[in-house]
């Protein structure tokens, strides 16, 4: 893990920037982002309406809160929590074999397998980075 | 409080919080979800005038008059087991493709049905939104999918042709 305070603020800043640009692209076209947990096939219309507009805040104000240092563990383990669910849902997703968009960033054409994974893991890694920071340097 | 614990809260608290946030910025959505919109679908219909969800009955009746080119947009070992009598199977796995030459060939004014599995399968949409960015105009989704027709005893054909 980082022990560097100056590494941690820029992986803090980095991590929770692109959450709110994720989020941000999602609140605004909420529709076509609940058709796309729809796609995913694994929850029926209304709680994919519900995951459409919450999940979306949940990632701008988590990490606008991880960005800004404030509730700063609460906003890694929130993000880092969603970044899991993000890597087994891509997981689960590629072994049945759909061909779906992830997603991630809005309207960005991109499917749900391996990059996805791997950008899941990195943004994973700056998350427990900032979750599990000493305090002395958090 | 233990430091885990505190965590744990503020994550929580970041959840209600977004849950509070959504409801209202989203209320005038929220509303028509309420009202019962988007039960079947999340698309809008001002952003595809051309798409329009038809029931097994209005789809039988456009095939019986050959009014509508049929398209299957289940997977193909599926169309190949069984399918709408002269419908073109194009998977909807398929549509992050380039649509066939002789879809894109045949007139934009004419009328499409399309058709999934059935029950609340979404690939006939995801076709139909596509077909719709292509330039048709006129393109039906028929809700019961496959397994409504097939219920029904209606006719089917096998493979690539005949019965």
């Amino acid at each position: 893990m980082v022990r560097n305070k100056a590494v941690l603020l820029a992986f803090r800043v980095v991590l929770g920037g692109l959450f709110v640009y994720a989020g941000a692209v999602k609140v605004l076209e909420p529709l076509d982002f609940a058709q796309n947990i729809r796609n995913y096939d694994l929850v029926g219309q209304a709680l994919s309406f519900i995951a459409a507009i919450v999940l979306p805040w949940l990632e701008i104000l988590a990490g606008a809160f991880l960005a800004a240092g404030i509730w700063k563990r609460g906003a890694a383990l929130a993000i880092s929590g969603l970044l899991v669910f993000f890597i087994v849902l891509t997981v689960v997703t590629m072994i049945r074999g759909l061909d779906i968009d992830c997603g991630c960033f809005g309207a960005i054409d991109r499917k749900a397998g391996l990059g996805v994974i791997l950008e899941d893991l990195a943004m994973l890694y700056l998350g427990l980075c900032a979750l599990f920071a000493p305090r002395t340097l958090s | 409080m233990s430091e885990g614990g505190r965590v744990v809260r503020q994550a929580l608290a970041l959840g209600a919080l977004s849950l509070l946030v959504a409801a209202a910025v989203h209320f005038p959505l929220v509303k028509r979800f309420a009202r019962g919109e988007f039960r079947e679908s999340f698309f809008q219909a001002s952003e595809y005038p051309g798409v329009r969800l038809i029931t097994l009955e209005e789809a039988e009746d456009l095939w019986r008059t050959a009014q509508a080119a049929f398209i299957d947009a289940r997977r193909k070992e599926l169309y190949d087991a069984g399918h709408v009598p002269g419908a073109r199977s194009l998977p909807a796995s398929e549509v992050g493709k380039a649509i066939p030459a002789d879809v894109l060939n045949s007139p934009r004014a004419g009328t499409l049905v399309v058709y999934c599995e059935g029950g609340d399968c979404q690939s006939s949409l995801l076709l139909a939104k596509r077909l719709h960015d292509e330039g048709f105009k006129d393109i039906r989704v028929m809700t019961g999918g496959w397994e409504a027709w097939k219920t029904a005893g209606l006719p089917e054909e096998r493979g690539d042709g005949q019965e």
